[in-house]
């Protein structure tokens, strides 16, 4: 085992610094939030000039062959400076589904290329109980292909997005479509995430798709979905930890700086007790997204269980740093000219996507006993 | 970064495992497994057990080869002591073990290292550590016990506290004060003492857990032979800094906090049938899903450090860090658990009966009752000894942030 960074690794952290030192940082973050699809399209050039993009795809695929580790350092480092690009939908979530599934192969490399944006059109209500399940959308065989109706809600990243990678039940069974989003039949209402992200609701009304748009269907499909949703959820948590890391040293040279009765307050017990309460849970957040990654080639059982231990802790670790950091920075805390509240606001939403911190909880007290 | 933890270890974890089969009646694990979850009563076992190692090699794996070690990676010492937790092995003697072994191997003399280091890695000496004094807590460096020097012996007068296990120590490693300095840290020196030297008497204390293994060391006028210094008089101080950074993952507890996970939900499963407190119940799973998985984390935390993940915060925070979330999950897991087994948390239980398994054995009161309460009582020291928690939370500030 290692873990320390590869020479290659380290370059790619230290590439994804500098990207973060040029186009983000407070100006960047407030021209990204500015675009309505969430994201700037220069960036995400660079993202696919970088190799990026490339990076967790198979070589077979014409990506990097990355490793799951490599991902998590370019992750940690989206994470820490509050990247906003959709890079976990399009690559990590609906690119690789699609690889996986094998006959998108040049949907695949327009990806890559960075030609392509995609969002995983899936959840369709605000709390599911099972993150999995569908029910409100619906594709029917019609002729040479299917009749897609239904709708979904707060689809990340689709505000911008070319295609959707769309869920929906067929008959009895799960079924995945891939759905251009200037199709006729589908109409979509965007607007913008508190971190500076976008979403949509997104209505199919009759839309028709050739068979060659259905991605897979059963215990295929099901699995897909699966896949798809652990490894996303996998890659925000290590942003996550950028994030919240990010958190502590911000609030640490806030705290040394800021001057009050004639001293740092950083001087002030009380404050510092807070301070190393904040080191210990970042501490634990990092070595929970480790506990993920070594399960992530167990049983699929010990896999999620291993994901949902690892939301528990780093979700639990974002929730008590990013808040106090916003109390030790007092009332630039509350400005949007302070990074710790863009922080705070991005921890809610990485929180609350496609399972959130209490469907971990009950997932993993489930299997506990 | 290439995570895969055991992958390489595992015919070395069956090894452990065949030889735990082999040297632990299970009448005896299941004696220790009963008591409570510290053993410092257990002395006689603590011994025993570091003897049946020693003739494995094994019983200290971590000194130097030359010493009596096993040579081995960090990932071995750690598939080991978390075999032995999980099988309720007896605990070692750390104070021997741990602490006053590594001392005199480091900068103790050749006479000292004979003297003393095949005693620790066979088994033979019981050892105990006497820092703390009634003014000198978390403020050691006020301690006034004072050696002073008169030919080729030192004259020992002060009063130690909170020395686990004095009452039947053979021998006890003494931070004393050899000479005044403005400095308060300088002047103190590192002594061992046999604890049936005239003029050492030892009371020990009552505990709230039942038991009274923490003693007061009153030493008057104690003779000790100069020869028993470690290292250089008045470097004490120092040496005592270099112990605690020897090993810096004790303090996680990792394979207590792992182990009692899993009688926690052994207890669950166990009350099942018994009432309201159930596998069923909603609460009390979440309260178990939080712990379990701040365990998970904290493993992590500790294999991290044994894999020398190179950090940008300085090893004394992290290991900081490691001793506040094990002593909290300390707390939070026996708390659960006397929970779970609701008013039979009450009963009070003479511990040298539970200790010798000399109790009823019903349904109701069965196996894993008894020890559980005084655990969860004892555990409150966890955020005490060794440096309390806001102590930690001052050495981080200081350390990580430098504040």
């Amino acid at each position: 085992m290692e873990l320390n960074l590869s020479d290659e690794q380290t370059m790619l952290r230290d590439s994804v610094q500098r990207f973060v030192a040029e186009q983000y940082g407070l100006d960047g973050l407030r021209r990204v939030e500015a675009e309505a699809t969430g994201w700037a399209s220069d960036n995400w050039r660079q993202l696919a000039e970088l190799g990026w993009l490339a990076l967790p795809f198979a070589e077979e695929a014409g990506g990097l062959g990355g490793s799951l580790e490599d991902l998590a350092v370019l992750m940690i480092e989206f994470g820490s400076g509050h990247v906003l690009e959709p890079y976990v939908s399009t690559a990590v979530m609906c690119g690789q589904l699609l690889a996986d599934a094998g006959g998108q192969g040049d949907l695949v490399g327009q990806v890559i290329a960075g030609e392509k944006v995609l969002a995983f059109a899936h959840t369709e209500t605000a709390r599911p109980a099972d993150p999995l399940a569908v029910t409100a959308t619906v594709a029917t065989a019609e002729g040479d292909g299917y009749v897609l109706s239904g709708a979904k809600r707060v689809v990340v990243d689709a505000a911008g997005a070319d295609h959707l990678v769309v869920s929906a039940l067929v008959g009895e069974t799960a079924g995945l479509f891939l759905v251009d989003t200037a199709s006729a039949g589908l109409s979509m209402t965007t607007y913008g995430l508190i971190d500076g992200s976008a979403a949509a609701d997104i209505v199919f009304d009759r839309l028709k798709l050739p068979a060659d748009r259905l991605i897979a269907t059963g215990e295929l499909a099901r699995t897909l979905t699966r896949d798809a949703i652990e490894r996303g959820t996998l890659a925000w948590l290590a942003q996550a930890v950028g994030s919240l890391e990010r958190c502590v040293s911000l609030t640490s040279a806030y705290v040394a700086e800021r001057q009050q009765y004639g001293r740092p307050i950083g001087k002030f017990q009380a404050l510092q007790h807070i301070l190393a309460n904040m080191f210990v849970e970042s501490q634990e957040a990092r070595s929970a997204l480790y506990h993920a990654l070594a399960h992530w080639h167990a049983t699929p059982e010990e896999r999620s269980r291993a994901l949902s231990s690892a939301k528990i802790v780093i979700c639990s670790a974002g929730r008590y740093i990013s808040r106090n950091g916003i109390q030790l920075h007092g009332g630039y805390g509350m400005t949007e000219e302070f990074l710790i509240g863009h922080h705070f606001r991005r921890q809610i939403v990485i929180e609350k996507l496609f399972g959130d911190l209490d469907h971990h909880l009950a997932a993993f007290a489930a299997g506990a006993v | 970064m290439r995570i895969r933890p055991y992958e390489h270890l595992e015919d070395f974890r069956q090894e452990v495992r065949a030889f735990i089969r082999e040297n632990l009646p299970e009448a005896e694990a299941r004696r220790i497994s009963r008591a409570t979850y510290n053993s410092f009563r257990d002395i006689g076992a603590s011994l025993w057990w570091t003897s049946r190692l020693h003739e494995k090699g094994w019983s200290v794996p971590f000194w130097p080869v030359e010493y009596g070690g096993a040579d081995w990676e960090p990932m071995q010492h750690f598939v080991l002591h978390e075999e032995m937790a999980m099988a309720d092995a007896p605990t070692s003697n750390v104070q021997g073990t741990h602490l006053a072994g590594p001392m005199v191997y480091l900068y103790g003399s050749d006479f000292l290292k004979e003297l003393i280091l095949p005693g620790i890695r066979e088994g033979k000496a019981a050892w105990s550590q006497g820092f703390s004094e009634p003014g000198a807590g978390s403020d050691l460096a006020s301690l006034r016990t004072a050696a002073r020097r008169e030919g080729d012996r030192y004259i020992v007068k002060g009063q130690k506290i909170w020395t686990s296990g004095a009452y039947q120590a053979d021998w006890g490693f003494f931070l004393v004060r050899t000479s005044q300095h403005e400095k308060k840290q300088q002047g103190i020196s590192f002594l061992l003492i046999p604890m049936d030297t005239p003029g050492i008497t030892v009371r020990q204390i009552p505990q709230i857990n039942n038991d009274a293994h923490l003693c007061e060391v009153f030493l008057d006028d104690v003779e000790v032979p100069a020869a028993y210094m470690v290292g250089e008089e008045g470097q004490g101080w120092t040496y005592a800094k270099a112990l605690l950074n020897l090993e810096r993952t004790d303090s996680s507890f990792i394979f207590l906090n792992k182990r009692e996970i899993v009688r926690l939900k052994r207890l669950i499963a166990l009350e099942q049938p018994d009432g309201p407190v159930t596998a069923d119940d909603h609460a009390l799973r979440m309260r178990l899903a939080v712990v379990e998985a701040q365990v998970n984390a904290l493993e992590w935390s500790v294999l991290r450090m044994l894999a020398n993940e190179k950090r940008d915060y300085p090893t004394s925070a992290i290991a900081s860090a490691l001793k506040v979330r094990g002593s909290d999950l300390q707390q939070a897991i026996t708390e659960i658990q006397i929970d779970v087994i609701g008013s039979k948390a009450l009963r009070r239980y003479d511990r040298d009966t539970v200790c010798a398994g000399q109790f009823d054995l019903d349904a109701f009161w069965h196996d894993d009752v008894p020890g559980r309460t005084y655990g969860a009582i004892y555990s409150r020291s966890a955020t005490v000894y060794g440096g309390s928690r806001q102590i930690q939370g001052n050495i981080i500030a200081k350390t990580a942030f430098g504040l």
